[in-house]
């Protein structure tokens, strides 16, 4: 069992210090920023050669740092990491003809900068990786960490995902039918029927073990698929339940990762049809927006929801109510990526 | 085991170019750059074009990276006789690397990620993820999908990975290893750094100018000796993994070899083997004045007395994420043939470390070899690998 001790979020919303989660901060140019958080005291010559995701990830990780113990394995998670610097590197390419170009770009440019960065500001020469299977980024991550925790449960991880919008994966997806076409504002995600979603962008950090002491939630189970019929979503997701619950527990809140592309519903659907009537099924896309590990943003909302009770109005697709939500046990997570790369999480509260 | 490098498709073709002393650097000619005579190169001589049409893979959207991929993924899936319903059994996983993914196609991706309408059809085929999702789909693997990238040490992580899956009980069988192809990309970025060599790259000579790059891709099966069948091959076995961070520098490694020193003996630890144990090094060896200097001072901090080694990046040249994996075939053949392959481009010892590479092809009886793989951001993997 991985359990989490700790953990911070750099999203477009209020998740970063003050948490406050009940309002819905609008997208802005029909893309959901990250609002950037005063980074932490490190060197400004440090400071002014990180780009975006770098900064995020170390504004995001080094809170979690804080503590004497040290981490013995950094493992983040990434699909886009690095892409923006290889595209300004490739312009100078371009421009310059292949002339004399500075290096910068290029040695950021590696999707492990975000991880090897970590490591030095923190002088820790433990285990290091960086996870970048485009939307199963994260859960491999995590996978990785629950190895860790299972080979010695001492250890402590820093684990992480990170992804940015950038020239790349703004134009790109957007090229490729990724997003939704005309202004659109998070408020409307899931009501518009057309196909895309919204762009977004952040980061998440856990400090997780292999030890229940002081955790208040748990990563029981997590399991990674590709296909793309929805008739085996619902066959592994029952199979997940059934391995994964204990005897007598139900799911208390369906964390869908439904994401108001209309080509992509039909797997929420499928998801949702092995739920039981009890269950509550909140959304979070509408506050991260698409990217490759949008998803743990999501397991951050887990623990949020684990820890407080609270699941805000605007994430609720049922019951829609005002009623309370209660304390909460066990939350599912499913998510899918371009209707290809998908995985169940459980996160629940440790122990009865 | 599968491989393709500039020796070579196949084990065998490879290991015949290893034991004759060929290198396979040479001039650069798969596509037009201002360095392709000055910058020599390891390159696979077999166009694009010609690999697609070779391995029936004429999907839209497939780049040279996947196609190296596949190539040495089906040599690999085929010498351990899986069968399609074996790949697609959720226990069957693949674990993949690569640093470059689809950015060999520099003017295509110049294009996608600045014009507003009229994208090519590599779309979905530029981040490192595209190569492993391309042989999940086209092999309807079953089991878990992951793709590494820890620069130049990715597929020595892969298959690290691979074996922790198969220990945990979360695979039966593993197919894991790396790729990445020659770009404008990596050859404009390491020229920046100005460690590109002008001429074959010579690891651990004290006159060293540097590294070549290489392309290529090697993938190789993992089975646990509980759920093994029996049928197929066993080549080695994978006996131990370390992996650190080097914590100093985001392009260069430590004086002290810190990252180095500590995953070669994370690697011992976990191998449960003494350094007087290994019988073989396959050194990082990339050839560049830091590389070569630190790995010295780290192999002679560690080891009482080093063993006998040679980098093979003076055949290959430095194949990035997929250095790792065709490294891994490289020492597997050293233990199956009992032989170690002669150093090139090597005329005098560093002067500090003064360690002198095996020099001719030579028949060793080897035991345990270990293969070092050390990456940008200061991440650093040693595997080790012992006869079966």
């Amino acid at each position: 069992m991985l359990y989490i001790h700790q953990s911070t979020c750099i999203s477009s919303q209020h998740t970063f210090g003050s948490i406050d989660i009940e309002a819905l901060q609008p997208s802005l140019d029909g893309r959901l920023h990250i609002t950037e958080p005063t980074p932490p005291a490190i060197p400004a010559g440090v400071l002014r050669r990180m780009g975006k995701a770098v900064k995020m990830s170390v504004t995001c990780a080094l809170p979690l740092l804080e503590r004497p113990a040290t981490p013995e394995g950094i493992i983040i998670g990434t699909g886009n990491g690095g892409m923006e610097d290889s595209i300004q590197f490739l312009n100078q390419i371009i421009q310059y003809e292949e002339g004399m170009l500075t290096p910068g770009n290029f040695v950021q440019s590696t999707a492990n900068a975000m991880a090897a960065q970590i490591s030095m500001l923190t002088a820790n020469r433990c285990y290091n990786t960086t996870h970048v299977h485009r939307g199963l980024a994260f859960e491999n991550a995590l996978l990785d960490a629950v190895m860790q925790a299972s080979e010695n449960s001492a250890s402590l991880i820093l684990l992480g995902a990170v992804d940015e919008i950038s020239t790349y994966n703004d134009n790109i997806e957007r090229l490729a039918g990724g997003y939704k076409e005309g202004p659109v504002t998070n408020h409307e995600l899931y009501t518009l029927d057309t196909p895309g979603s919204i762009a977004g962008e952040g980061a998440v950090m856990f400090l997780v073990s292999g030890n229940p002491a002081g955790a208040n939630t748990a990563v029981p189970a997590i399991r990674t698929l590709h296909t793309t019929d929805e008739a085996e979503i619902k066959i592994q997701l029952i199979h997940f339940l059934d391995i994964s619950l204990p005897a007598g527990e139900t799911v208390d809140w369906f964390l869908s990762g439904e994401n108001g592309d209309n080509r992509l519903l039909k797997y929420y659907t499928a998801a949702e049809s092995v739920l039981s009537a009890n269950t509550g099924i909140a959304r979070f896309k509408h506050m991260s927006g698409e990217y490759p590990t949008a998803v743990a943003m999501a397991c951050w909302l887990a623990c949020h929801i684990i820890e407080t009770g609270e699941v805000p109005i605007h994430m609720r697709k049922r019951p829609t109510g005002q009623a309370t939500a209660g304390p909460a046990k066990n939350v599912l997570i499913y998510n899918n990526y371009k209707g290809k790369q998908h995985s169940f999480i459980l996160v629940s509260r440790p122990g009865r | 085991m599968g491989v393709v490098s500039a020796l070579g498709e196949g084990p065998e073709a490879n290991r015949k170019a290893l034991a004759e002393g060929v290198c396979g650097i040479g001039t650069l000619g798969l596509f037009p750059s201002r360095y392709a005579g000055v910058l020599p190169c390891g390159e696979i001589k077999t166009t694009t074009d010609q690999l697609k049409e070779k391995l029936k893979a004429t999907e839209s959207g497939v780049t040279r990276t996947m196609l190296l991929a596949l190539d040495a993924f089906d040599q690999a899936v085929t010498d351990a006789g899986l069968t399609p319903s074996r790949l697609s059994e959720s226990g069957t996983a693949l674990i993949s690397a690569t640093t470059v993914g689809g950015m060999c196609l520099t003017d295509e991706l110049y294009k996608d990620a600045r014009n507003a309408t009229g994208g090519s059809a590599y779309l979905r085929s530029y981040d490192c993820g595209s190569v492993a999702l391309y042989l999940q789909a086209r092999y309807a693997l079953g089991g878990v999908i992951n793709t590494i990238n820890t620069a130049c040490s990715s597929s020595a992580n892969a298959i690290a990975f691979g074996a922790r899956l198969i220990k945990q009980g979360l695979a039966t069988r593993v197919i894991a290893g790396g790729v990445d192809s020659l770009a404008k990309f990596t050859i404009n970025g390491f020229n920046a750094l100005h460690i590109l060599s002008p001429e074959k790259c010579a690891p651990f000579d004290k006159d060293r100018q540097g590294l070549n790059l290489g392309e290529g891709a090697a993938f190789i099966v993992l089975e646990s000796e509980s759920t093994f069948t029996g049928k197929g091959k066993v080549y080695g076995e994978l006996r131990g993994h370390g992996n650190a961070g080097d914590a100093f520098h985001p392009s260069s490694l430590s004086p002290e070899g810190e990252g180095p020193f500590l995953a070669m003996q994370k690697a011992l630890y976990s191998a449960d083997l003494t350094p007087d144990q290994i019988g073989f090094i396959n050194a990082h060896g990339t050839a560049t004045e830091n590389n070569d200097a630190v790995e010295s001072h780290a192999m002679q901090r560690l080891f009482p007395s080093v063993p006998p080694f040679a980098s093979t990046k003076s055949n290959t040249g430095h194949t990035l994420g997929a250095a790792g994996a065709i490294e891994a075939v490289y020492s597997l053949l050293n233990l199956v043939y009992q032989e170690v392959y002669p150093a090139l481009q090597f005329r005098e010892p560093i002067e500090a470390a003064g360690l002198v590479p095996v020099l001719s092809y030579t028949p060793l009886t080897l035991n345990h070899v270990m293969s070092n793989s050390f990456g940008f951001g200061g991440n650093c993997t040693s595997l080790i690998f012992s006869k079966a």
